[in-house]
């Protein structure tokens, strides 16, 4: 393929570049360049000016950045990664906590055979979260049997004789006894249910 | 578990964002080179240079999810951020001239290259040596007095060999400007190169390549 002297020009400084079209041309470029003394002296002086570039990036082949440099990257790499590492550590263990602490509470309420969702929802006494997983027990006169997952829970310490008067069955108590229980209260104070605080423990 | 050495940048980059260090050693030690000489020819200032060679790896570290192999390779992805640290640098400090290194320690590099003997059979050396820092002197003093966008081309394309995509993906501009910005970069230093006292470089014969 013959080319003229603009394509020549305009393929001069890819001759040696792969994939381009002066790549694909460098022979009819250099066949151009033996029949035009002009396209000869261009091709000449694009020669030599990849020489001397050639030169200084062989003289640069081996620059680089000094060692201190690479020691403080790699400080910055340590201590980003290892706040990074320390921050993904602590979720895991919260949310390694928050299973175990699942677990427990179920455990807790499989062994005492009633799930925790028929306690009371609501609680204002002492009572603590494991209290709900026993279940209560309606009082005779309960006359809001909804109150027992609504009510608030009372912690009370009661004698033998307070309990067999809210219809609690009592045996085997000496009149001198305190029994604690867990009451739920009905909006107007009146108890509807009661756990005995002994059947939690 | 598979070596840094083995795993492809994509692979280097997952383990450096899960904080493997062996990973991001090997891959600086790869790549800082070519950006430590790129922010150098740019600024002329070894000192920027270190600080914007630090400063994109830093970068590499906080963010590493902004490279997108889509877009092209990891050297261009930290080529591109090695120009906006440069620009940075130049905006906050203003902007300085480029000062081509001084190239004159002519016995620093004949004791590189052996020394000359006493009987003067080393005299050869010395000005192979003396002829070499004169020309890569004079290019690196031509290179520096380009403009920024001609500069930066014939130091990626040129200097780094990359070819006119990559480039292009680094500078964010289209192939065809890598392209037509690289031949009137190399026309302005032939025309600086021809200004200078002696010839740059040693004609070879255009038959020679």
């Amino acid at each position: 393929m013959h080319i003229d002297c603009t394509q020549f020009e305009n393929v001069l400084a890819d001759l040696d570049r792969p994939g381009t079209q002066g790549a694909a041309l460098r022979e009819s470029a250099l066949a151009h360049a033996e029949s035009c003394s002009r396209c000869a002296d261009l091709l000449n002086e694009s020669e030599s000016l990849d020489f001397s570039l050639r030169s200084l990036a062989a003289h640069d082949a081996n620059r680089e950045a000094p060692a201190r440099v690479e020691a403080a990257v790699l400080q910055r790499f340590r201590q980003e990664k290892g706040f990074a590492a320390r921050r993904k550590l602590r979720w895991q263990f919260s949310i390694l906590g928050a299973a175990a602490a699942a677990l427990l509470a179920l455990g807790l309420a499989l062994h005492h055979g009633s799930p925790p969702s028929q306690g009371p929802a609501a609680s204002s006494s002492g009572a603590d979260e494991s209290d709900n997983a026993a279940a209560f027990t309606l009082l005779p006169y309960a006359d809001d049997p909804a109150t027992v997952n609504e009510g608030a829970v009372v912690r009370v310490v009661l004698s033998s004789s307070a309990l067999a008067s809210l219809g609690v069955p009592v045996t085997n108590l000496a009149d001198t006894d305190r029994i604690p229980a867990d009451l739920v209260v009905s909006a107007d104070g009146t108890p509807q249910a009661i756990r005995l605080v002994s059947q939690v423990n | 578990m598979i070596r840094a050495t083995d795993l492809t940048e994509q692979g280097l980059l997952r383990r450096i964002t899960a904080g493997d260090e062996e990973a991001f050693t090997f891959l600086y030690r790869r790549k800082h080179p070519a950006i430590y000489r790129f922010a150098l020819h740019m600024s002329g200032n070894p000192a920027m240079a270190e600080d914007v060679t630090q400063e994109v790896f830093l970068t590499l570290i906080r963010d590493a999810k902004r490279f997108d192999p889509a877009r092209g390779t990891l050297g261009a992805f930290l080529f591109g951020v090695t120009r906006n640290h440069l620009r940075k640098r130049w905006e906050q400090e203003g902007r300085s001239v480029p000062l081509p290194e001084d190239e004159t320690d002519l016995s620093s590099l004949v004791s590189r290259n052996g020394a000359p003997s006493s009987n003067g059979s080393g005299a050869g050396h010395a000005w192979d040596a003396f002829d070499s820092l004169e020309t890569t002197g004079r290019v690196r003093q031509a290179i520096a007095s380009l403009p920024e966008n001609y500069r930066e081309v014939v130091i990626l394309c040129e200097l780094e060999e990359m070819d006119y995509e990559e480039a292009a993906t680094a500078l964010d501009c289209p192939v065809g400007t890598v392209r037509s910005r690289l031949h009137r970069a190399r026309a302005l230093l032939l025309e600086k190169l021809r200004e200078t006292h002696r010839p740059a470089v040693p004609r070879p014969s255009a038959a020679s390549k």
